[in-house]
């Protein structure tokens, strides 16, 4: 990367690297409808230099367009909106090439769907025919493109993510946990354990040795006085780690074994294997995952992860160390003996991957190096899930119209509001209006086929009137908010790391709420 | 009925204001054409003109807000470009706050809006300026000014809440951010939440001069030990680019000593500026957020966020929002003194140490007395030469047990009130 480039990035750098910003750079997205959120959701993906994005929209600038969005203006009136909110938004980074389509959607719908195929994300904002919003999800659906449908009526946002599945390898999981094989050290570290002599040590270097070496040397002791049991259960646990207090010749003065105390639980905890490994296991067999040529690399690694643990008995050691009190020799020491083990790991790990791609029909070129790296530091952080194709489900329906939560205000009345809202203004050709309510009502009824015997919850009429009273799709602080949220959430799935939203986002700018739902 | 006076019929936020909600707190009360004048009417205060200042500005001018300052002492460096949307690199060196309001001005023609720019420091300015605001917008990154303009606004409420003006703060670190609406002696105040800031990363100085085992500690030893040894008198500049390689050069050499990995010259900025992570998507969901609390606030549309949000985006999204409690002995808004138990036998030096580390109390130059005498003070300096001579003083001869001692600080409005209980 080039200085510059370095140097303009470095705030984001930071979050994600080269390798998350490489993605980014080489991921187009798609906005379908320029409307004042989606300028927004396209301005915090330019400035960070996502690479490419197209904006379909066959619509002309007109008053309404302008209020509420910062990079359409007066000069702009009359001429196409796609072009004309491209042309602002490219001015923000040269990095970025933008593209505009002036079709309307229901065409592009009827022609190729190749032409779909460049996006690596797309994102629909508010109001389309719910035939084309249906086609477009099918298609998408199958073609495993990720989906983002936002919507902002009012004071209210609704976010929804369509993909097939989400599997996320740098997750950056915020719990600090290391592997450090306490418990089953290998031979190396066995050894080097085995060099330091504790007892003769003097004070100084007494209170600078690094605490896995104490941690091994005190389960040695412990399994010597307990037949060989490891101490696994918590109780047991707790008193191991009076015994590495114990060992320590003065625990105020050294801190090394106060840090060893520290990490007791975690260490022995940690040397069990993680429950969501074995889920993965066993989903790499169902028939759920086809192993072929189609397959994503994730699985490929899972199977082959599965095959080494069943040669080896044990996980690939992700290699990484904590910080710990030692001298700065013996911390150098043992780096160098994790790092070793875990490139060690890593190569017998990619034997297994071109084991795995030749027995699915894939190309041994498609071996990539720092995937394989990434996947095996990641290993107990791994993150998988599967998605719904829908807009809601019955459990929903039958939860909003539950008469125990008749006074409260759940986000999930909000959702269904602000789908009705966008429906009811796409059949009827007009947004609702403060005396429309008994048609929004009957409206809604029909959309959901509830039956008129049932009264609607008060507190979902009472969404309904906050919706009709303050009906407008470009109120700037939620298309802001929402362009924010969604921009994030593209930011994750374009940099693939961190872990997006599973699928459901519904923020209540009333009262700065928001909360989640899966569909 | 309502009719619009105003011209510009902008449909954006109209029928936010011309029509009364379900949730609205006034609903008997409401007047549309009222709330209309206070929206193009209100005075906002605008601090801080960098990623979430820039949000703010653009948010404010398109919801219907007509009078705005905006005030920030930065110029706009490279780093800056990612998010700052208002800036382009041809602007670089030039003031953040002139730049912002000249980009939203141009964009705002023929809406009436009025953006006066202030490049100065916040503590530049008197009590008098900030009291003609109805709102203050904060976009800040540090801690002391946001400390600063809060004891400011506290400060000038009376015991009828005349004076008060909402605090509306923003704050962002990587995907995460938290936004806050402060009414200044109703609701908790910045000062009462100090001990939520996470502390800056700080490591031994023992590790750092004699065992460094990560890239890290090999900057900090850099920074902390080398630099005024060698340069002593000299005050290290990280934006001059003669400097950071000295200082990256440094720690490069201690690191291939000790066989240490990963010194680069990004981790070196990032260790000697504490950098924090930014992007445009975290920035304007904070900003919006704050800029929605304000329209509300000033239109009475809905009710306002009490009093606290935060949002984390970086595993799936997740906010919580919930009233935070005001503190009693919160040192800017309480009226009960801060308890403090310490030994009898520390001298004064040792109890300045201990309340410059405590966290809920953070002060980092302060000044001590008691009701009845001076226990040390920084300026001027013919009182801290008076002064001096008690720094050495054991505080069970300085002081009684449960006295009362006043802390206070140049840099901030603040006096802090501690009850020191020996032991």
């Amino acid at each position: 990367m080039s200085f510059d480039k370095k140097l303009k990035y470095d705030r984001q750098l930071r979050l994600w690297a080269n390798t998350g910003q490489t993605s980014l750079e080489g991921s187009h997205i798609c906005l379908v409808n320029a409307t004042a959120v989606g300028s927004e959701i396209l301005k915090n993906l330019i400035l960070p230099g996502i690479g490419e994005y197209t904006i379909i929209d066959d619509k002309r600038v007109t008053e309404e367009d302008i209020f509420g969005n910062f990079f359409l203006d007066e000069d702009d009136l009359g001429n196409s909106i796609s072009s004309s909110l491209a042309k602002q938004l490219n001015e923000l980074n040269t990095d970025v090439k933008g593209y505009a389509v002036s079709t309307e959607l229901s065409e592009l719908l009827r022609g190729p769907a190749e032409f779909w195929d460049k996006f690596n994300t797309i994102v629909i904002t508010n109001q389309v025919a719910s035939h084309d919003l249906d086609a477009l999800l099918d298609l998408l659906w199958e073609r495993r493109i990720p989906v983002f449908l936002v919507r902002t009526a009012g004071f209210y946002g609704t976010l929804q993510l369509f993909a097939k599945e989400v599997n996320v390898v740098e997750t950056h999981d915020p719990a600090m946990f290391h592997d450090l094989r306490i418990i089953n050290p290998w031979n190396e570290l066995q050894e080097y354990s085995d060099s330091m002599d504790i007892d003769t040590l003097d004070d100084e270097m007494h209170a600078h040795i690094p605490y896995v070496i104490i941690l091994i040397k005190t389960l040695e002791k412990w399994k010597k006085e307990n037949g060989g049991k490891i101490p696994l259960e918590y109780s047991k646990r707790s008193e191991f780690k009076r015994l590495v207090e114990s060992m320590s010749r003065n625990l105020e003065m050294e801190d090394n074994f106060k840090e060893a105390a520290k990490a007791t639980h975690r260490a022995l905890q940690f040397s069990q294997f993680p429950p969501l490994i074995n889920d993965l296991f066993q989903k790499v067999d169902s028939q759920e995952i086809s192993m072929d040529s189609n397959v994503p690399i994730f699985w490929i690694y899972v199977k082959a992860l599965k095959q080494f643990v069943e040669k080896y008995n044990e996980l690939p050691l992700p290699g990484s160390l904590p910080d710990m009190t030692s001298t700065s020799f013996a911390y150098v020491t043992l780096t160098k003996l994790y790092g070793e083990k875990a490139r060690d790991d890593e190569r017998k790990f990619k034997d297994e991957v071109i084991h795995v791609l030749k027995a699915s029909g894939n190309s041994e070129a498609d071996v990539n190096h720092n995937s394989i790296h990434s996947f095996c530091k990641n290993i107990h952080f791994l993150y998988a899930t599967t998605g719904s194709r829908k807009l809601y489900n019955n459990s929903m329906i039958s939860a909003i119209m539950k008469e125990s939560n008749s006074l409260e205000c759940s986000t999930l009345f909000i959702y269904f509001t602000v789908m009705c809202y966008f429906s009811f203004a796409d059949s009827l050709q007009s947004f609702p209006n403060p005396g429309d309510l008994e048609k929004f009502k009957a409206f809604f009824r029909n959309m959901f086929s509830l039956p008129s015997s049932k009264p609607l919850p008060e507190g979902l009429i009472k969404i309904f009137k906050e919706v009709i009273a303050h009906s407008s799709q470009s109120y700037h602080n939620i298309s802001s908010f929402m362009g924010g949220v969604t921009s994030q959430e593209i930011l994750k799935v374009s940099t693939a790391q961190y872990t997006p939203l599973d699928n459901l986002y519904v923020f209540d700018g009333v009262h700065s709420i928001s909360e989640k739902w899966k569909i | 009925m309502f009719s619009i006076q105003n011209n510009q019929h902008d449909s954006s936020y109209l029928s936010l204001v011309s029509n009364v909600g379900p949730f609205n707190e006034f609903i008997d009360e409401y007047d549309p054409n009222e709330a209309f004048n206070t929206l193009s009417n209100a005075r906002v205060l605008v601090i801080g003109a960098g990623g979430l200042g820039c949000e703010i500005l653009k948010d404010l001018a398109l919801t219907g807000f007509k009078k705005i300052d905006i005030i920030d002492a930065d110029t706009i460096e490279v780093s800056n470009l990612n998010r700052q949307f208002l800036f382009r690199s041809g602007d670089v060196g030039r003031p953040k706050a002139e730049v912002a309001a000249e980009f939203v001005k141009r964009k705002s023609m023929g809406k009436n809006l009025s953006i006066v720019s202030h490049y100065c420091r916040i503590q530049d300015k008197p009590q008098s300026f900030y009291k003609q605001f109805d709102v203050v917008i904060c976009g800040l990154d540090s801690v002391e000014a946001r400390r600063w303009i809060n004891a400011t606004l506290v400060s000038l409420v009376d015991s009828n809440l005349n004076g008060l003006i909402p605090m509306i703060d923003g704050g962002t670190e990587g995907f995460r951010g938290q936004s806050r609406v402060i009414l200044p002696t109703v609701t908790s105040c910045y000062e009462c939440t100090l001990d939520m800031i996470t502390p800056k990363t700080t490591y031994p100085v023992c590790t750092i001069a004699n065992t460094p085992r990560l890239p890290e500690h090999c900057v900090e030893w850099a920074s902390v030990l080398e630099w005024p040894r060698r340069f002593p008198g000299k005050k290290f500049d990280p934006d001059l680019s003669e400097h950071l390689d000295w200082m990256y050069e440094t720690a490069h050499r201690r690191a291939i000593h000790f066989k240490i990995d990963g010194v680069t010259k990004e981790l070196t900025l990032g260790v000697v500026k504490n950098i924090i992570p930014a992007i445009a998507s975290t920035n304007a969901i904070i900003a919006a957020s704050c800029c929605n609390e304000a329209f509300k606030y000033v239109t009475s549309s809905n009710p306002i966020l009490n009093n606290y949000m935060m949002y984390s985006g970086d595993y799936s999204i997740f906010t919580y929002t919930y009233s935070h409690a005001r503190k009693p002995n919160c040192p800017v808004c309480g009226n009960h003194p801060k308890t403090i138990k310490v030994p009898g036998s520390w001298d004064l030096r040792d109890f300045i140490e201990h309340i410059k580390e405590k966290h809920d109390i953070s002060i980092g130059t302060p000044s001590l007395a008691t009701a009845t005498k001076q226990l040390y003070f920084r300026s001027p300096p013919s009182l801290e030469e008076f002064t001096r001579k008690n720094l050495g003083r054991k505080l069970s001869e300085l002081l009684d047990d449960n006295e009362e001692v006043i802390v206070s600080d140049p840099k901030l409005p603040i006096s802090l009130r501690l009850l020191v209980k020996l032991e």
